[in-house]
């Protein structure tokens, strides 16, 4: 489900009474409470397939190597971002709180890492350009940016069960 | 002892972490450190509770160091008081290798050597982190203030597991053997009483576990069966002669469904108990015992932040016996009511989505099996009890 951007903008010129601030703090809440998640890779992970089963196997630190090899370094937002919940539910088909229990199963049973937790959006993208074997989410907002996985539409479309 | 193998264990970490090639060398370090507050109108519960006690804490501290994507090495040290029975002596709670021999996409096997958690129903394996459980007392089954506790939490031995995915069903398993190891001296006080004093060594000989789990739509629903077998071994001086085997064995089935605020939880664990004492190699005493239990659990998240819970419990001692008449007719002075423990339990809980959380939840509760004689010494007590507890936690 993609956001069209000319959406939030009608919604914005709608209640002409209120104070261009309060608006424009309207505007944001409403872009950012409709925002889908896209996952990004690091560009060396960028052929891979990801289909929903992999992307859960991966979110729920199961798997620990790529298919080529490397190991996957799983980056997430904290537990109640908004962003974290919306791309759980949609592209893993997991509530927030199940891949919560299920990271710290491994991590105080000591059979597996739990993801790193970044704390915006920006960090992530950083972080997961720059470590290798790296996958993560940032919010769909419409500017191109190069290490996001090729043709977004079609995976998200393939992941829908 | 443990200090000993805690530390060869953060030697070997450190000698891993200096030799691998430092792009592939992942690690990371968690713990956590929780204070609780027990009340309870009668009886005692984890401490002087009927005085209000803060005789229960738990902490830990764990390091992973992942060398390659198929070998893990983790450890975690941790202490935890509840009353009598724990004591807040540090202990290695588990160290262990975890070498993948198999891993593709929808498959995996492992397997996992040194001390290891045993995988008995849902909370089992990490049944000491609140930040882990879903109330601050484990529902009966898992004998948070029983004597079986030692038996099943962890010991060394090897692991195997494997997971693989059948369509919408993710099947998973884990098999365990742990080899003989001794029973701690602040469990065993709980274990075994010996008249006059006699002194005695209680050990655990060789264990098995196996668990099987389907995980169904990402975890919405959750099926397991899973089943432990273990036996105690009693010894006194030759002098005295007296010896004992106590075998345990623990079959739980688990279901848990999740949904997006309500999760609904219900186990039933089966417990077989044959208990053979004999004086200079005669049989001196046979019993035979199957204990069982059950619960039925909702948990309703208000919010991210905000989680109530309501808990039905049962256990009984003797499932042919189930209200105690039987033994209260052949023991006169005994109270049938020390035989089973109905608990209802409501609870309200905060986290902050990161570090912090605190727990409170209350307990009604008809019959005294989960009492510890220790703790309440005397031949009577409260049949109907309740118990109130508060717990803060932090989490790193």
């Amino acid at each position: 489900m993609r956001v069209d951007p000319q959406k939030p903008r009608e919604r914005r010129a709608a209640p002409r009474a209120i104070g261009l601030l309060a608006l424009l703090s309207l505007w944001l809440s409403a872009f950012a409470s409709a925002q889908s998640a896209e996952i990004i890779v690091n560009p060396a992970q960028q052929n891979i397939s990801l289909n929903r089963n992999l992307l859960r196997a991966i979110f729920t630190m199961q798997l620990r190597a790529w298919p080529n090899g490397p190991p996957i370094r799983v980056f997430v937002l904290p537990d109640n971002h908004p962003l974290s919940d919306r791309f759980y539910r949609e592209n893993l088909g997991i509530y927030s709180y199940m891949l919560r229990a299920a990271w710290d199963r491994m991590v105080f049973t000591g059979t597996g890492l739990a993801p790193t937790v970044v704390q915006t959006e920006e960090e992530m993208r950083e972080r997961v350009r720059s470590t290798p074997g790296a996958i993560g989410y940032i919010g769909t907002t419409g500017d191109a940016y190069s290490p996001r996985f090729p043709e977004p539409r079609a995976i998200l479309t393939g992941m829908r069960q | 002892m443990m200090r000993q193998q805690a530390f060869s264990l953060s030697t070997v970490l450190a000698t891993l972490v200096a030799c691998a090639p430092a792009l592939a060398v992942e690690y990371q370090v968690h713990g956590y450190a929780a204070q609780g507050f027990v009340y309870s109108d009668d009886n005692n519960f984890f401490g002087e509770s009927s005085d209000g006690s803060f005789n229960y804490y738990e902490a830990g501290l764990n390091a992973s160091v992942q060398v390659r994507p198929n070998l893990l090495f983790s450890a975690q040290a941790a202490i935890r008081d509840a009353g009598i029975s724990d004591d807040g002596t540090l202990r290695l709670d588990y160290a262990l290798a975890d070498y993948r021999l198999l891993e593709n996409l929808d498959s995996s096997v492992g397997l996992r050597v040194g001390k290891v958690k045993n995988a008995t129903g849902f909370y089992n394996e990490t049944r000491d982190v609140i930040f882990t459980r879903p109330s601050i007392l484990l529902p009966s089954v898992y004998a948070d203030n029983q004597n079986q506790r030692s038996l099943v939490f962890t010991g060394p031995g090897a692991q195997v597991y494997g997971r693989k995915m059948l369509g919408r069903h993710e099947l998973s398993a884990t098999g365990t053997a742990s080899i003989e190891r001794n029973v701690r001296k602040s469990d065993e006080r709980l274990l075994v009483r010996l008249a006059g004093g006699i002194p005695f060594d209680l050990r655990i000989k060789d264990s098995w576990n196996a668990q099987i789990m389907d995980s169904l739509n990402g975890g919405a629903w959750q099926l397991a069966v899973s089943h432990f077998f273990g036996t105690f071994t009693l010894s006194t001086p030759e002098t005295i002669g007296l010896a004992g085997e106590f075998d345990v064995s623990i079959s739980t089935v688990s279901i848990r469904y999740n949904a997006e605020k309500l999760t609904l939880t219900t186990e039933y664990a089966l417990n077989p108990n044959r208990n053979v004492v004999t004086l200079n190699g005669a049989r001196l005493l046979e019993t035979h015992i199957v204990a069982d239990g059950a619960y039925l659990q909702g948990e309703y998240r208000i919010n991210p932040r905000w989680r109530a819970m309501a808990r039905y419990d049962a256990s009984f001692i003797d499932r042919r016996d189930r209200n105690g008449r039987e033994f209260a007719a052949a023991n006169p002075t005994a109270d049938r009511k020390s035989r089973m423990s109905r608990d209802f339990m409501l609870g309200l809980s905060w986290n902050d989505g990161e570090h912090w959380g605190v727990w409170g939840e209350a307990h009604w509760i008809d019959g005294t099996r989960i009492l510890q004689a220790l703790e309440n010494p005397g031949p009577s007590h409260a049949d109907r009890w309740s118990l109130f507890m508060l717990m803060a936690g932090y989490r790193l």
